[in-house]
């Protein structure tokens, strides 16, 4: 389950992700207040208009059969929707499912080069929301090409996206399956008995300089569903800098990192300063489920829940 | 230098120290960390200071001084007071190294400053190179224009090796190559002390040289001095010596081009004083700039070559208008 080599590189990836997300967050909580809106999906029919999170607007006609996906969530979501022999390119770091590792790597997806995307001649393009994208997204919409462009950084994004994203390909019975699915399986965990007081983690995402999840983050939110809180909770950022001082000063329960990271954690000395290395309780990630805000992201709650909450809990 | 000056230097450093070792994101109390000195205290508390704080301080000192007197050294050698490691070339080869090893997916704590080092050497050896194809000698002119024309190239190269890598592998080498003490460890600050204190004993136990090279290159021949094998020569130690610091901690500019300035500002009469009171000088300034970088903008910590540039270009400036 372990055993992606750079799956700590991808963690970061997704942390840059998340880092482009201000207005997101503002999204998100809306979507999150209103949670009626988000658990049921608007149904649409061709013929109707999409809107995505540029406001650019996509009018529904014959579904797409050529897709290009350049964020790991919606590849991730097109297999889940039944629709992934569409997929005609990703990017370097979409390597779930198996058979996605067999489409044409088209890239690393931000700021992406176009004239490579256009070579696969997809007639639709799925973006991640981010201003380095939005120039790409100029260019492919004046070659004809439609583009559909969304910020997936909460949990509750993807109920947002699933409806949009389903009814561009013509499968919209599907999407409301896969979203009730993703819904009900987070759902599962965050009803499961709560500790008096949650085990708090440090999730790590970077070394140089070190970085972590802030309270703005999905991941933050994950941990929350787990049953456990985010030492770096009280900062706004999505991933905050911090020092390795400040983390030693917050004294987490536990440490999350992935496979890589882990091991630098555990051979390097300054890192003893924190009670939770010192004491061993380092849990290894797979950064490529529990990274992602996506359809598996039930899987990553789980995980959480069985790794923190679970095994390690409030040992004080 | 008077002898009030040298008290007051070795003051100075002494302070930075024991203002850096109490000093930090986490508030320690003075008695806490006296203790934690010696072994006494909770394993956290023990683990910040002794594993955390000392080892930062004692780099900081090594990478300081050892900047500071390279940069001594090459601007009475290359008689120029602009010159100084990222001039030269060397800061720029040892960062086009730091960025190979991140590119190919090398950037242990262990391998990025071997391969920093192997850049700088490669990039002080072309130089050298350059020069004497030139000139076919080691005129301080054209080490100084190659030194600029191998650091633009070095900067070109990174900038390919970092437009085709992932943004995660820019982002590390970005971060390295502003500079910081965080990933001072006991192990490798071993190496980096030494290596410091062989190439200060050098350039100090050469200064005499320089100083007669000072009279102009007709003069210190004709009194007998190899001219071009002794540029080459503390050319060579001082780039060396800036390589293995800026292996140490990445890229801290401005304290090998201003901290001279101090020295020769102090009444350093000879290279001799110069290169022993800008280390001083220069390993108290970068304990200071990085007791700043780690705790302005708590829990987060500032590049400390960002901090280093902040204080020294203004100090620049004002030196160059003061010495109108």
């Amino acid at each position: 389950m372990f055993q992606h080599r750079s799956s700590a590189l991808r963690g970061f990836r997704q942390a840059v992700y998340t880092g482009f997300s201000t207005v997101a967050v503002t999204v998100a909580a809306v979507c999150l207040l209103s949670v009626a809106a988000c658990g049921e999906a608007p149904r649409l029919n061709a013929g109707d208009a999409v809107v995505d999170d540029f406001g650019d607007t996509l009018r529904l006609a014959a579904a797409p059969s050529r897709v290009v996906s350049l964020n790991p969530v919606t590849t991730e979501l097109l297999f889940a929707l039944g629709a992934g022999d569409r997929l005609v390119g990703r990017t370097s770091w979409d390597l779930y499912p198996e058979a996605a590792r067999a489409v044409a790597d088209v890239g690393n997806g931000m700021g992406p080069n176009v004239e490579v995307v256009l070579g696969q001649r997809p007639d639709l393009v799925l973006l991640y929301a981010s201003e380095s994208n939005r120039l790409a997204i100029q260019q492919l919409r004046a070659a004809g090409v439609q583009t559909l462009t969304h910020r997936t950084d909460r949990i509750a994004d993807l109920q947002r996206v699933i409806p949009v994203i389903a009814a561009a390909l013509g499968v919209d019975s599907v999407g409301r399956l896969v979203a009730d699915s993703v819904h009900a399986s987070v759902e599962s965990v965050r009803a499961l008995p709560r500790p008096a007081e949650p085990a708090r983690a440090y999730w790590h995402i970077w070394d140089a300089p070190i970085m972590t999840i802030g309270g703005g983050s999905y991941l933050s939110e994950l941990l929350e569903v787990a049953g456990a809180a985010n030492v770096f909770g009280d900062l706004e950022q999505p991933s905050p800098q911090v020092s390795l001082e400040e983390i030693a000063r917050r004294d987490p329960d536990v440490l999350l990192a992935g496979p890589l990271a882990a091991e630098r954690i555990r051979r390097t000395p300054g890192w003893r300063a924190v009670r939770a290395v010192r004491e061993g309780r380092i849990v290894v990630i797979d950064t490529t489920i529990v990274g992602r805000p996506g359809v598996r992201m039930g899987e990553a709650a789980r995980f959480l829940r069985l790794h923190i909450v679970d095994s390690i809990g409030r040992p004080r | 230098m008077k002898l009030h000056v040298w008290l007051a230097l070795v003051l100075l450093l002494l302070v930075a120290v024991v203002l850096g070792v109490l000093g930090g994101p986490v508030p320690l109390a003075a008695t806490e960390v006296w203790s934690a000195l010696r072994g006494v205290g909770d394993a956290t508390q023990l683990a910040i200071v002794q594993n955390l704080r000392l080892p930062r301080v004692a780099l900081g000192v090594a990478v300081g001084a050892g900047l500071a007197a390279s940069g001594t050294a090459l601007q009475a050698t290359l008689r120029n007071p602009l010159a100084e490691p990222y001039l030269l070339g060397v800061s720029g080869g040892a960062a086009a190294g730091a960025v190979a090893a991140v590119t190919l997916g090398l950037s242990s704590a262990l391998l990025l400053p071997l391969f920093a080092f192997a850049g700088a050497v490669v990039a002080v050896v072309i130089v050298l190179l350059v020069a004497r194809a030139v000139s076919g000698h080691a005129d301080p002119r054209v080490l100084l224009m190659a030194g600029v024309v191998v650091g633009a190239f070095c900067t070109a190269v990174i900038m390919v090796a970092l437009a085709t890598a992932p943004e995660n592998t820019v982002r590390g080498a970005l971060w390295w190559m502003m500079g910081s003490l965080g990933d001072a460890q006991w192990r490798s600050l071993r190496w980096v002390a030494l290596y410091v204190a062989i190439g200060i004993a050098l350039l100090v136990w050469w200064s005499r040289d320089v100083d007669v090279l000072a009279l102009g290159e007709d003069a210190a021949a004709s009194l007998g001095l190899p001219v071009e094998r002794v540029t080459r020569r503390i050319y060579l130690t001082a780039s060396l010596l800036a390589a293995a610091t800026v292996a140490g901690a990445g890229l801290i500019g401005f304290v090998g081009l201003i901290v001279p300035a101090i020295a020769r500002a102090l009444g350093a009469r000879n290279t001799r004083q110069a290169v022993v009171a800008a280390a001083l000088a220069g390993a108290a300034l970068v304990v200071l700039a990085d007791l700043a970088a780690r705790t302005l903008l708590r829990p987060a910590e500032l590049p400390l070559g960002a901090v280093t540039a902040i204080i020294g270009v203004p100090f620049f400036l004002w030196r160059l208008r003061s010495a109108r």
